[in-house]
């Protein structure tokens, strides 16, 4: 079987990933940006399974990395006792989501968190119990975690439904912010201005990665250096967003483990990312 | 050379194989001081205790060999209620049995054999799941087991999670990861009292640094404060209880929760619109005044007073008063009108029973219960799960002569109900005065008896002055 250049690229990345997956869980002490390796090795595992076997066994691997973020997120925040139906609810809104992508069905996708889940949470937590203290909060809080975990990283299998690579160039722009942002961190929380430096540093070399790949993703140049340079701004908004969301909820980044904050903060330049450059390549027909 | 040297039990299989996976993949372990069980022989685990996931989530993160070797303590009077359950647990975790509110001896002897046989054992110090989130005082009976057996460590658990996604009182589970902290081991010289006492120390220390940085939402203040007037028909309690209304209401938004529904503001009432279920409760309360005998009325009664408790709920939910003044609690007056019917058996051991099963207190009472056995009516309700009946915050009690009260009852010039009679009446006195003794000694509610002869202005000042004394902002539950 031979293997086209694109197919071959996706292959290789996933086989050097799951090296660093190996070395990953064999070093001590680990090397820098170890802990991005196992979601990035899964979101490598989504592609290749959709390239080579099958797209819909691909999107529910996706719905199996939204519950599992959804989950830590939801171990993190402070969810009431009668809030359990609601939350199940949003646990439930997971298959429902990722079969509207599957099937092709944008219409129902596009609305079925923002609209039909958000109408349902709140009856839910409504139903819960007697206490009525704190309900707005759960629901913000409920709604919050859905949207982010699983509509927003939704977009990136829809993206992934028009063309693995197209998903995987905005992975692989996201890859190249964060390791930025990590190269050139100083101090822990990250400020404006610092956060700006970094983008400003990444825009160039994804745009440049955008342009190179531009061949294998089938955007064309002008679109994808625009989109290149796009990416950065929106994983560092969401880099900036998710870290000072993570201070209230009392994650500790460099002590974080799945379940305590890991998870949620791997995905958080990706959650900004993925709905606007979906919507990118759809309204430019890309 | 024997099988089960070089090859795990389909037990341990089924450990490997289904359980922690599944575990893994619907909530999520995150284990912290595993490197504390490497290199240990025989151990003893102590761990807090809040939920039935708790058993799987400990044999988790146990080594491999481990698994077949440990045994975990297990109430069997509960587990035994479901059959299959019972069978799963005992295959899958091959408990040690004990019975609770049995014999400490016979407990202990069962964790002495587990540990003769060169088991492990895992114990709940605190004994029973407790409310989630909190941790009860550990009991001397880990303190006794590891002064029995000096050599074998102690290793302390904590784990937090299980209270979230499988609390108490929840039948479904929850998607929540689970977090276990391992503490180092330890052998102690010292007497079991301090040993259960350092132990829960350590596990605490555990939880205190895996908590430190838990989300919490701003509590506010203001809970609702619970105040039932009881006393036998004709005592003047519906008088009373709308006097204090009026009295509170000058700085509170109080609700008073009688035949009707009213919101006292600023010293005015006004009548609430009745809720559905509030609509069925009158219809009843209307249909037992007219029951010819007391056998007519007390399915009617029962109806009424539980739907009467519901609403309770209901009116805390929709109206968030500060304080809640009932005409009568359903749940002591149900346990006081008992002596009407069953006489032979209202004794303060029973009604305490019934206190505890009515609302929700009851997890050290079981089946076998010598109180269950002789009042079936309890057992139904547990398995009805009519369990969540209000306790009130405080409760003051007229205590009026039932001669007094008859008089005051035919002066209404009202139907003359089929238990208000001077006999009837002395004995559900005694019932609510027992009740109210039980209440005191063994729910340490604060408790003011009456004379409901005195004038209301007096009666009123005792009330508002013992309300005083007890509303502090930790003295309102929360429920």
């Amino acid at each position: 079987m031979s293997l086209d250049a694109p197919s071959s690229a996706i292959l290789i990345g996933f086989v050097v990933l799951s090296i660093l997956l190996v070395l990953h869980k064999a070093s001590r002490p680990r090397f820098p940006l170890d802990h991005y390796v196992p979601y990035v090795w899964a979101f490598f595992l989504v592609f290749n399974v959709a390239e080579f076997w099958s797209f819909e066994v691909a999107i529910w691997v996706l719905a199996l990395l939204c519950f599992v973020s959804l989950k830590e997120f939801f171990t993190l925040v402070d969810i009431r006792w009668q809030d359990r139906w609601a939350v199940l609810g949003a646990y439930a809104a997971i298959p429902f989501t990722i079969y509207f992508i599957q099937i092709d069905w944008y219409g129902m996708f596009i609305i079925s968190v923002p609209v039909y889940a958000f109408l349902v949470v709140p009856f839910l937590v409504a139903l819960g119990g007697r206490e009525t203290r704190g309900a707005v909060l759960s629901i913000g809080i409920i709604d919050f975690g859905l949207f982010l975990f699983v509509y927003c990283v939704g977009h990136l299998g829809y993206l992934a439904l028009y063309s693995s690579w197209k998903a995987l160039v905005v992975i692989l722009g996201v890859i190249v912010s964060d390791l930025v942002a990590t190269l050139v961190q100083s101090g822990r929380r990250p400020g404006l201005g610092r956060t700006s430096f970094r983008c400003l540093i990444s825009i160039p070399l994804v745009a440049g990665l955008y342009w190179a790949l531009a061949d294998w993703t089938g955007i064309g140049t002008l679109h994808s250096v625009a989109l290149g340079a796009l990416t950065p701004i929106l994983a560092a908004i969401g880099r900036y967003t998710i870290a000072y969301i993570e201070s209230d909820l009392g994650v500790e980044r460099e002590s974080a483990v799945p379940g305590k904050g890991r998870i949620v903060d791997t995905l958080r330049s990706f959650v900004y990312v993925s709905p606007v450059a979906f919507h990118y390549v759809r309204y430019f027909e890309l | 050379m024997t099988r089960s040297r070089h090859w795990p039990s389909l037990r341990t299989l089924i450990h490997l194989l289904v359980l922690r996976p599944l575990l893994r993949l619907l909530f999520g372990v995150s284990v912290e001081g595993r490197e504390n069980l490497e290199g240990l022989g025989q151990f003893i685990v102590a761990a807090n205790h809040n939920s039935h996931l708790d058993l799987p989530l400990l044999f988790g993160v146990l080594p491999v060999r481990a698994i077949a070797e440990t045994r975990p303590v297990a109430a069997r009077d509960y587990f035994e209620r479901r059959a299959v359950l019972f069978q799963l647990v005992r295959y899958l975790f091959s408990p040690v049995w004990i019975t609770r509110g049995g014999p400490t001896e016979d407990a202990l002897a069962a964790m002495r054999d587990a540990l003769d046989q060169g088991k492990n054992v895992i114990i709940f110090p605190e004994g029973t799941r407790g409310t989630p989130g909190e941790m009860r005082p550990f009991r001397s009976g880990v303190g006794r087991l590891a002064e029995a057996y000096r050599d074998v460590p102690v290793v302390p658990f904590f784990l937090h999670g299980p209270e979230r996604a499988l609390p108490k009182h929840s039948a479904v589970p929850l998607p929540i990861w689970n977090r276990v902290v391992i503490g180092p081991p330890r052998r102690f010289t010292a007497g079991c009292t301090d040993i259960a006492a350092a132990l829960e120390r350590m596990v605490r220390e555990l939880s205190q640094s895996e908590t430190a940085h838990r989300h919490r939402r701003v509590q506010r203040s203001g809970r609702c404060l619970t105040v039932a007037v009881l006393g036998i028909d004709g005592s003047g309690k519906s008088t009373l209880s709308r006097r204090i209304c009026e009295e509170l209401s000058k700085r509170n938004r109080v609700l008073r929760v009688s035949d009707e529904l009213e919101f006292y503001h600023e010293g005015s009432c006004t009548t609430l619109r009745s809720l559905p279920s509030e609509k069925v409760r009158q219809a009843l309360a209307r249909y037992t005044k007219t029951a010819k005998s007391l056998k007519h009325y007390k399915i009617p009664k029962l109806a009424e007073l539980l739907l009467r408790d519901h609403l309770l709920g209901e009116v805390r939910r929709w109206h968030a008063p500060e304080i809640a003044v009932m005409d009568g609690s359903p749940l002591i007056n149900m346990t006081a009108w008992a002596r009407l019917y069953k006489e032979e058996l209202h004794d303060p051991k029973i009604a305490g029973a019934a206190i505890r099963v009515l609302s929700g207190r009851d997890e050290n009472l079981h089946d076998s219960a010598e109180s269950l056995l002789r009042v079936p009516e309890l057992s139904v309700m547990r398995r009805l799960r009519i369990t969540r009946l209000h306790l009130p915050d405080a409760v003051v009690m007229l205590d009026v002569d039932p001669a007094v009260s008859m008089e005051r009852i035919r002066r209404r010039g009202e139907r003359v109900q089929a238990h208000e009679t001077e006999d009837k009446l002395a004995r559900l006195r005694e019932g609510y005065l027992m009740v109210c003794e039980v209440v005191r000694s063994e729910f340490a509610t604060p408790i003011r008896v009456l004379e409901g002869n005195l004038d209301l202005d007096r009666l009123t000042s005792a009330t508002l002055e013992f309300i005083a004394e007890i509303d502090r902002p930790e003295a309102r539950h929360v429920q």
